[in-house]
């Protein structure tokens, strides 16, 4: 008996009949005919008795190589039929990547609240705090406690929103200055700001807006100088326009401070050599800001004697406007999602 | 005020250009709006007009021959008041006039003409000043050839001040003069006044009855011949923006703008009496006003009698009947001091805002009154040839104690923040020719009458600061120490504006003034007041807001117009009654939420917002809401619901109404509004660590038929509240409403979610629980278990 022929010939016949399978359930017949009890191969071992017992260990031994070698052969086989069948299902779960995904796109915050919360942030990092306080508010804040009393020429009733002769729409957050120096009783130093909606009686064009936003600053202490002023507003100019920005203080006036300043940034566009966006000053006005007035301070429970203090009052508007080129005010209040959309991320 | 350079040349020696002394005057002193040449025009000469004849081939038109010095030219000219021995101001072939105008050599009908004689206008002095038709005609002994805005003392420059209310000194020549002298640091040169008066004694008895003139100086002069001032005078007003009249007004002009005190000329003759009695008016008394208005007066305004009767408005106006006229002979020339609020109340009300009432109501030199009236009496004697009578009347009862302004040099610089010596500061002083001493460090300033907005040593601090230079000071930051930081309000803002951002919602701000016909739109409680302004700028912006929404709804529907359709949108407004500003949370939503475009969409409805405000409830860990279902105005009655937490109302969410919609030309739209600040309150600041469930929770749906108009939310409140195993959900997962239930019956499936930390709950505890609580909600809903 030719042993090594007999496997031979199983060999091709199996091999033939993995070919023509392409299901595993008719894997598993062919594995029983192959390698199974009832197989062929199987049946070749009831030989071995009649051989010579030094032949027996050899012709088992082929014979369980044979075994599995064709068992191998089996579920190579087997794993190239699951293989095609997961590429045949996946084949047909083909989809058009380019169309469409829904529409998970966050919203936009509003300009004014991004300059706002960078400006917030600024300070808080320079160890401000957030003040906040009413709308509607007394004239006694509003004005007579900033150094404008009721006959003062700079209150024109007639730019104010009065809602009765003691109350009005605020004008500017200084308000607020004067609450919190009211609320620490002349004592402790003084260092927030304060931003907030204010309201004016303007007529509504590119750049007037009879509400409007505003942060105002305040520091008092016993030695808050003008050279303190300087330096704070030159960290917010550069913050918002840029590191390489000059700032140059101009005298001005207003009620509350005294010293007081118009204060101009050099130009984003220009570094001040002067171009249509400056109107060729090579400057652009920023902000108002000043020392605080001692009748301010007095007013509000500090003693002028030993105390002082800057403040400083920047739109938030304007700065919008001038750092994102935006041509008219009236944008801010519109809501055309046009607009307000184009403002992500909501970093400034 | 506008400076004229050739004029503040009077004073200080200053040679720069007008735009350098402009810079450093806005640097220094006050904001400069703009400079400009008073006439911008060049190659402008003095002709002399030879021959003027007819065009021949134009009937308006005359053919000069014109000498300009070097030769003589051929002009055709247009003007019919143009004619043989004038001299003229003749714009040569090249000359650019105002406009980049450019003279060119023109054949005009036939015949060449190399030039143009111009009018005043054409040079760009407006007919305000002059009015003159036709060319000008130049008065007086001129040089022909030479340069004609030299000649006319035209060739001047203008600095415009826009002046701030403190630093009305500004408003007079002389008080520029102070400010550029020291900028500069430059000479400064006043000149002294000195009279010779005639034999003629001043008749004139002044006298006050109100404290509201606190000094009035008068003096008679006589011979006055009234005609034009001369050139320069005229040039210097027209480049200070006043038109010259004649040389008596024009005097009065003049030293107003000179020294900044107005000045006021009656005609003698017709003052009808040798008094002076200032008064306030009575109540309803009228007065005729130089420009023959009848004015009716109050008990605020100041004026000037002749002791019978009112002959001018102090500070205001002079009187028709005492006007000075082309034959006055003798005025009274007054200069006074008015208090500042009187004047503004009168000159407010009665509209009359002149250069003078506006020096009166922003404080003129007090110390300056005296010297105006014998600067202008000066001029007049010069000028209009006129002689002055011996002894100015007057009284003055300005305060003639000087006031000392003390401030140490230490103060100086902790102010400043500056390290300026004694001397450096000393110099500034004396520069700004302040009349000062020191001593131990403290330096002890007059207050200058030309300063009376003085007040303080602030003010001295300023004037130390800003002619030092601002730009020299270091740039510090404060050294209080302070922790800066959010309150948990803010930064619950903030958080819950990214929440909503990431939700897919816009931030909006809208305007908080509204229509009062439309404030209480979208508003649930149709009793409250809105707060109304006094002088709205308009009738739609005439009271504050009782709620965003509506106005959130009209930016919806701006939008929708230009053809955007999804628009979700947020404001973290404020709303304001009588007695509360509230910050609110408001949300509108219209269109498509989340488009899924070629896959199926599911339509905004009631539940999409629900779900928007309960993802921002479930991220601050606010539970125990509740919705009740309500009817109210402008809001879809069936689809409409307040809010409350913790049985606090907080607020309201629903479908706006369809009519609403369909007047807006809207489609459906959803509305929330909650009450901010109790969001924060219950917004949770994050808890100590829990373990994670180590026994698996179990999970049970049934499904019950109740009566349709049982609110799915009692059902599951029932629930809960009944439950005796720890329920960790109970929701409702399926709605089925159907014939085969019966009419009027709706099925809930509902899920339970069960956990026990310490033990893997048994079936039969769950079993008897599910038991327990279908009993009660068959006991209480009547409800079956399907």
């Amino acid at each position: 008996m030719d042993l090594k022929k007999i496997i031979s010939e199983h060999e091709t016949k199996l091999k033939d009949a993995l070919k023509s399978v392409d299901k595993i359930e008719a894997l598993q017949d062919v594995k029983a005919q192959f390698v199974g009890k009832k197989a062929e191969l199987s049946k070749l071992m009831r030989h071995m008795k009649d051989l010579p017992n030094e032949e027996k260990p050899a012709f088992g031994q082929t014979i369980n190589e044979a075994k599995q070698y064709f068992s191998s052969l089996i579920e190579t086989r087997k794993t190239e039929i699951l293989e095609e069948r997961l590429r045949q299902k996946l084949a047909q779960e083909r989809i058009d990547v380019t169309l469409p995904a829904p529409d998970f796109s966050p919203g936009s915050p509003h300009l004014l609240r991004t300059v706002i919360e960078t400006v917030e942030d600024l300070f808080i990092g320079m160890g401000y705090l957030v003040k906040e306080g009413p709308e509607v508010e007394s004239d006694e804040l509003n004005f007579e406690k900033l150094n404008l009393p009721k006959d003062h020429p700079a209150r024109d009733m007639q730019d104010s929103f009065y809602i009765t002769d003691d109350t009005l729409l605020r004008t500017h957050t200084s308000p607020v200055q004067v609450r919190t120096m009211l609320a620490y009783g002349g004592k402790e130093p003084v260092k927030i700001i304060c931003p907030g909606k204010v309201y004016r009686r303007d007529d509504d064009d590119a750049t007037h807006s009879h509400q409007f936003m505003q942060i105002e600053g305040l520091v008092v202490d016993t030695d808050t100088s003008l050279a303190d002023l300087k330096g704070t507003l030159l960290a917010v100019a550069q913050k918002m326009f840029g590191k390489d920005r000059r700032i140059v203080l101009r005298p001005s006036y207003f009620p509350f401070t005294e010293p007081s300043f118009e204060v101009d940034v050099t130009c984003s566009n220009c570094d001040g050599a002067g171009c249509n966006m400056c109107k060729q000053t090579g400057y652009i006005e920023i902000l108002g800001a000043g020392m605080v007035h001692n009748n301010v301070l007095e007013a509000a429970g500090y003693d002028s004697t030993k105390y002082q203090g800057f403040a400083f009052g920047i739109g938030v508007e304007r700065i919008a406007m001038l750092k994102y080129g935006i041509d008219d005010i009236r944008h801010f209040y519109v809501n055309d999602l046009r607009f307000n959309k184009q403002f992500k991320g909501g970093q400034s | 005020m506008k400076v004229s350079m050739q004029w503040l040349k009077d004073y200080v020696q200053i040679n720069e250009r007008a735009s350098v002394v402009a810079d450093k005057f806005t640097l220094y002193s006050q904001e400069v709006e703009y400079t400009k040449q008073l006439v911008d025009a060049t190659k402008l000469v003095v002709g002399y007009v030879k021959s003027c004849e007819a065009h021949p081939d134009a009937d308006k038109l005359s053919v000069c021959k014109v000498d300009v010095g070097t030769e003589v030219l051929t002009i055709v000219c247009g003007a019919p008041n143009v004619d043989q021995g004038q001299h003229v101001i003749v714009a040569r072939v090249g000359a650019v006039l105002p406009g980049d105008f450019e003279i060119k050599e023109a054949t005009i009908r036939g015949v060449d003409s190399s030039g143009m004689i111009c009018s005043l206008d054409e040079l760009g002095i407006e007919h305000k000043y002059h009015n003159e038709s036709g060319i000008h005609v130049i008065e007086g002994e001129v040089t022909v050839g030479a340069n004609a805005l030299s000649a006319l003392y035209l060739d001047d420059e203008i600095i415009a001040l826009d002046l701030t209310p403190n630093r009305m000194d500004l408003l007079s020549m002389h008080g520029v003069a102070y400010d550029v002298a020291a900028i500069f640091d430059k000479e400064l040169n006043i000149p002294e006044v000195r009279l010779t008066y005639s034999d003629l004694k001043n008749p004139m008895k002044i006298r006050t009855e109100t404290a509201a003139c606190m000094s009035y100086y008068g003096s008679v002069i006589d011979d006055i011949e009234v005609r034009p001032s001369p050139l320069w005078m005229r040039a210097r007003l027209i480049a200070a923006g006043v038109r010259p009249i004649n040389n008596v007004v024009d005097i009065t002009n003049y030293v107003m703008i000179e020294t900044g005190q107005p000045l006021h000329a009656f005609d003698y003759d017709l003052f009808d009496s040798d008094e002076v009695v200032v008064r306030l008016a009575k109540h309803d008394e009228t007065f005729v006003t130089l420009d023959d208005k009848t004015r009716v007066l109050t008990d605020q305004d100041i004026l000037i009698t002749n002791g019978k009767r009112p002959v001018a408005l102090g500070g205001v106006m002079g009187g028709a009947d005492t006007e000075v006229h082309d034959q006055t002979r003798t005025i009274l020339l007054e200069s006074a001091a008015f208090n500042p609020l009187n004047v503004r109340k009168t000159s407010t009300r009665l509209d009359l805002r002149s250069e003078s009432s506006l020096r009166f109501e922003k404080g003129i030199d007090l110390g300056k009154t005296k010297y105006a009236l014998d600067r202008a009496t000066e001029l007049l004697i010069k000028y209009a040839n006129a002689s002055v009578r011996k002894d100015v009347a007057y009284f003055n009862h300005v305060a003639t104690e000087e006031k000392v302004i003390d401030v140490t040099l230490d103060k100086i610089n902790r102010v400043l923040g500056s390290a300026y010596t004694e001397a450096h500061v000393a110099h500034v002083l004396k520069r700004l020719r302040f009349d000062f001493t020191v001593s131990d460090g403290c330096f002890n300033i007059v207050k200058p009458s030309r300063r009376p907005d003085f007040e303080t040593y602030q003010d001295i601090i300023e004037e130390v600061g800003r002619i030092s230079g601002y730009g020299d000071l270091p740039a510090t930051l404060p050294r209080t120490v302070t922790v800066g930081a959010l309150t948990p309000l803010q930064k619950f803002r903030r958080s819950l504006r990214r929440l909503l951002n990431g939700l897919g919602l816009d931030e909006v701000i809208t305007y908080n003034l509204q229509d009062s016909e439309k404030v209480h739109k979208l508003v649930l409680d149709k009793t409250l007041q809105p707060i109304k302004v006094k002088h709205p700028m308009s009738q739609n912006r005439n009271v504050l807001r009782l709620s965003p929404l509506y106005g959130m709804v009209e930016a919806v529907s701006y939008n929708v117009a230009r053809r955007r359709d999804s628009v979700h949108i947020f404001e973290l407004g404020t709303r304001y009654t009588e007695h509360h500003e509230r910050e609110v949370l408001s949300i509108a939503m219209h269109g498509t939420y989340q488009n899924r475009y070629w896959q199926s969409t599911q339509t905004l409805n009631f539940y999409t917002i629900k779900g928007i405000f309960e993802a921002v409830c479930k991220h601050y860990n606010i539970d125990s809401l509740r919705y009740e279902q309500i009817e109210a105005d402008d809001y879809h009655p069936y689809q409409t619901a307040r809010i409350f937490l913790e049985d606090q109302a907080i607020g309201h969410i629903g479908k706006m109404h369809p009519s609403l919609s369909a007047e807006l030309d809207l489609a459906d739209v959803y509305l929330l509004e909650v009450d901010l600040e109790n969001l924060a309150e219950h917004a949770e600041a994050l808890k100590p660590y829990e373990a994670i469930e180590r026994y698996p929770s179990v999970e049970r749906d049934i499904a019950i038929v109740v009566s349709e108009d049982i609110a799915a939310g009692k059902i599951i409140d029932m629930i809960r509240s009944h439950a005796q195993v720890q329920m960790k959900e109970a929701v409702v997962f399926d709605v089925y409403v159907g014939e085969r239930l019966g009419k009027g019956l709706k099925s809930l499936g509902i899920r339970m979610v069960f956990s026990d930390p310490n033990q893997t709950l048994k079936a039969e505890v769950i079993d008897d629980e599910i038991q327990h609580l279908i009993e009660i909600l068959e006991k209480e809903y009547d409800a079956k278990l399907r």
